[in-house]
């Protein structure tokens, strides 16, 4: 059962949701999602085409947002879009924060409209891997 | 990659939306309950060989990075359905050194009803130097 549409107001916040990145869950997450790519496993690759080391997969990244979404709303049915631009990579060890914010509603659908974000320090700066990602979720 | 390949459908692969898989994808992202939504990415990595392996668009996928997605879903997935994955490439351009190729997948039920649509951008980011 979703969160209720009822008690949903405008700019209200999701709770932010931080984790470290690791090579265990990256392998994990290449193995269950399927994408093998190693840029994504292997440094050496990694160097030889221009990064530092190995970067998480896009939707490693995405999938924590996701993830920060279907906990606010209560309910991964209740995912009716997603969406994401990736703007950053993600190295290991790093630690991404999720978070996002109620953009708009719709009592018709009993929809909300969602801007969600992927954030993490580096260098003592603020990157944004995702700046404006946004989900759709129909609740109850 | 080849400007030309752009409008390619390519043959429909099926996909089992394995329980055991979406737990374990579950468990990558801590989740308690039901698929999540970018575990469609499974059924795009069903269809993808098709596309990595087509000589015609001649796509580097060891340039390749992820630019974006989109799910766009018109109900949810359900564990152990068996869904259709139907590829098509939807653009290609070219930036700088830069190419961008859109990949449209429309993923259908055994009623042949749309359960989801993805879009995904990737890069083939230009040689270094």
């Amino acid at each position: 059962m979703s969160r209720s549409f009822d008690a949903v107001e405008i700019g209200q916040e999701l709770p932010v949701a931080s984790r470290t990145v690791t090579a265990v869950d990256v392998k994990a997450y290449a193995d269950a999602g399927g994408d093998q790519n190693p840029l994504h496993q292997d440094d050496a690759f990694a160097r030889s085409v221009g990064f530092p080391g190995v970067i998480a997969h896009g939707m490693f990244t995405m999938g924590h947002m996701a993830s920060a979404v279907v906990a606010w709303a209560g309910d991964a049915a209740a995912v009716t879009r997603i969406s994401a631009q990736f703007r950053a990579p993600v190295f290991m060890g790093e630690v991404i924060e999720a978070g996002g914010r109620v953009k708009a509603l719709d009592p018709g659908t009993r929809s909300v409209t969602l801007e969600t974000w992927v954030r993490l320090r580096r260098d003592g700066a603020v990157e944004w891997p995702i700046k404006k990602g946004e989900a759709v979720v129909r609740l109850s | 990659m080849n400007p030309a390949a752009e409008g390619t459908v390519y043959p429909d692969v099926t996909f089992v939306v394995d329980p055991v898989r979406v737990a374990a994808f579950r468990q990558v992202f801590g989740a308690a309950a039901g698929v999540p939504p970018t575990f469609v990415t499974a059924a795009e990595f069903a269809a993808f060989p098709q596309v990595l392996g087509d000589v015609n668009l001649a796509l580097d996928f060891s340039r390749v990075v992820h630019g974006s997605q989109d799910y766009d879903f018109a109900r949810p997935i359900r564990e152990g359905e068996t869904l259709t994955v139907r590829a098509r490439i939807d653009s290609i351009r070219t930036k700088s050194t830069n190419g961008f190729l859109a990949i449209v997948m429309e993923l259908l039920d055994a009623d042949g009803e749309l359960v989801c649509t993805a879009r995904s951008q990737m890069i083939e980011r230009g040689a270094a130097g």
